[in-house]
């Protein structure tokens, strides 16, 4: 009777312990602060924006439709005839030495679904050429397949094993290399990826790297998530 | 394809012409206005004057004076023959009461009628977001000529275009051989010439000139919302797949339910 007792009690504690253990032992979803607060967060050299002289503003607010005296600056000048502004260099090569990956880059754009290209070979990853070149101000998005049917793994597929303080490479097209260190780990359903932050043009330089992770849906052979890594320049 | 109506205005010495913006994008700065002039009258250096104090001097043909950043409100603009003192010389062209909107970004165009008359023109540039990997392409047609056509690639895109007119459409970001044809013909009028459409932006083409001088292009390129992707696709396979507990555990967990079950049915029953 005793034993009985013990053997519920053994039982009970297998069949409760046994998915909290695994539930802990698992890798976490996100590693850092969330990805928007690391992509709007000012560098730490960032100058605060000093407050917009405002000359006697009218109560109202109201722009007064008086003729405004002119207080007036240099005026640039430029010629008008069309010129073709120089393609950009872009960056060609990615590097993650903490999780071994090496990736030659391309330089990408959108598809006509409106999404994000990315190169169809998994090994390769993609750089968004509308937005800036690493290292430039804003958010440089770097984005490449997890994985595919025929081709197996992808390039990124580690990104999800990515720790705050892990060291990011870019190689820039004439060889000079930035530097980035991870800031922010996160795992973000695709229906509400903050876009506008990852694809911000403004703001501090910071390198974005995406993938896709989560659990997958057969039906749409698709990820319901995206691993999303924001690093900041080292310096 | 989006096609904008033109601000059609008479520019007048005596003429008080206030010209209401048909629109005011909402930006940032609720004081300011972002104004940009073009030069193009062919062949006539010039000296700008705005509510009497000189805002452009030696102002070339062909040149684009800007961005300026300047209050909102209403101003009057001269223009001179270079080097001409205001006191005496005689008004080139001249535009009183021009408003510019707080928040707006204008340029203001001296150019010639299709009559060949100097005319300043302001024209607001469309800042409204494209979508991603798409410019605005904007052509304005300040020349003296009649109606045109303008072909990109050797396409059509905006046909019938007259001074002083504008068109815009949106097409995908990238570098386009242009030129413009007298309207509904091949007759090339000007170009080809390579521009480029920036993403995310309005690049505004200028037809300007006359039969005398010939007919050039000028460009100005004004930043409009940029949009982000609609997502970031990555993966088809699920080789990558958070998985939910693996078998072996989920096993591990329905023997220990099991075990206790029987064990506490074994407990009850001996009980009685």
């Amino acid at each position: 009777m005793r034993s009985s007792v013990v053997a519920m009690v053994l039982g009970l504690v297998l069949a409760i312990g046994t998915p909290i253990t695994w539930a802990l032992t698992r890798p976490d979803a996100t590693a850092g602060t969330t990805v928007e607060q690391a992509i709007d967060a000012p560098s730490p050299s960032a100058v605060p924006p000093s407050p917009a002289p405002s000359a006697a503003p009218s109560p109202s607010g109201a722009v007064p439709p008086t003729v405004p005296a002119l207080d007036l600056p240099p005026v640039p000048i430029r010629d008008a005839a069309p010129t073709v502004a120089a393609p950009v260099p872009p960056p060609v090569r990615l590097s993650l030495p903490a999780q071994g990956v090496t990736a030659p880059l391309d330089a990408v754009g959108v598809s006509p679904d409106g999404q994000m290209e990315l190169p169809e070979d998994v090994d390769r990853v993609g750089w968004y050429r509308f937005g800036p070149v690493p290292g430039d101000d804003g958010s440089a998005v770097l984005a490449g397949h997890v994985d595919d049917r025929e081709q197996g793994l992808g390039a990124l597929a580690p990104l999800r094993t990515t720790e705050v303080g892990d060291v990011v490479v870019v190689t820039g097209a004439t060889g000079a290399e930035t530097r980035w260190q991870v800031v922010s780990r996160e795992l973000i359903t695709k229906q509400v990826l903050p876009l506008d932050s990852i694809f911000n043009r403004e703001g501090p330089p910071r390198l974005v790297l995406i993938t896709c992770g989560g659990p997958f849906i057969p039906e749409l052979r698709s990820y319901r998530d995206n691993v999303v890594v924001v690093a900041e320049p080292l310096p | 394809m989006n096609k904008t109506r033109p601000i059609a205005l008479t520019a007048g010495a005596t003429g008080a012409f206030a010209l209401l913006f048909a629109a005011t994008p909402a930006l940032a700065d609720s004081h300011t206005a972002t104004v940009s002039v073009l030069h193009a009258i062919p062949e006539t250096p010039v000296d700008v004057y705005a509510n009497g104090e000189e805002l452009i001097a030696d102002f070339m043909p062909g040149t684009l004076a800007g961005p300026l950043t300047l209050p909102g409100g209403e101003y009057d603009l001269t223009v001179y023959p270079a080097g001409a003192d205001p006191e005496t010389a005689e008004v080139a062209v001249s535009l009183d009461d021009v408003e510019i909107p707080a928040g707006a970004d204008a340029t203001v165009v001296a150019h010639l009628t299709e009559a060949g008359a100097p005319e300043l023109t302001p024209f607001v540039n469309d800042t409204s977001a494209v979508p991603a990997g798409e410019g605005r392409l904007t052509v304005r047609h300040v020349a003296a000529a009649p109606a045109v056509d303008v072909r990109a690639g050797g396409e059509v895109i905006i046909d019938g275009l007259v001074n002083p007119n504008e068109e815009s459409v949106t097409v995908p970001a990238g570098s386009v051989s242009a030129d413009v044809v007298v309207a509904g013909t091949d007759t090339v009028a000007i170009g080809p010439a390579d521009v480029t459409v920036a993403e995310g932006a309005n690049t505004i083409v200028y037809a300007w000139g006359s039969a005398d001088a010939g007919y050039e292009l000028a460009t100005q390129t004004v930043q409009a919302g940029a949009s982000a992707p609609t997502g970031v696709p990555g993966g088809s396979a699920g080789l990558a797949a958070d998985e939910g507990m693996p078998a072996p555990l989920v096993g591990l967990t329905v023997a220990g339910l099991a075990g206790a079950a029987f064990a506490g049915r074994k407990y009850a029953t001996s009980r009685v």
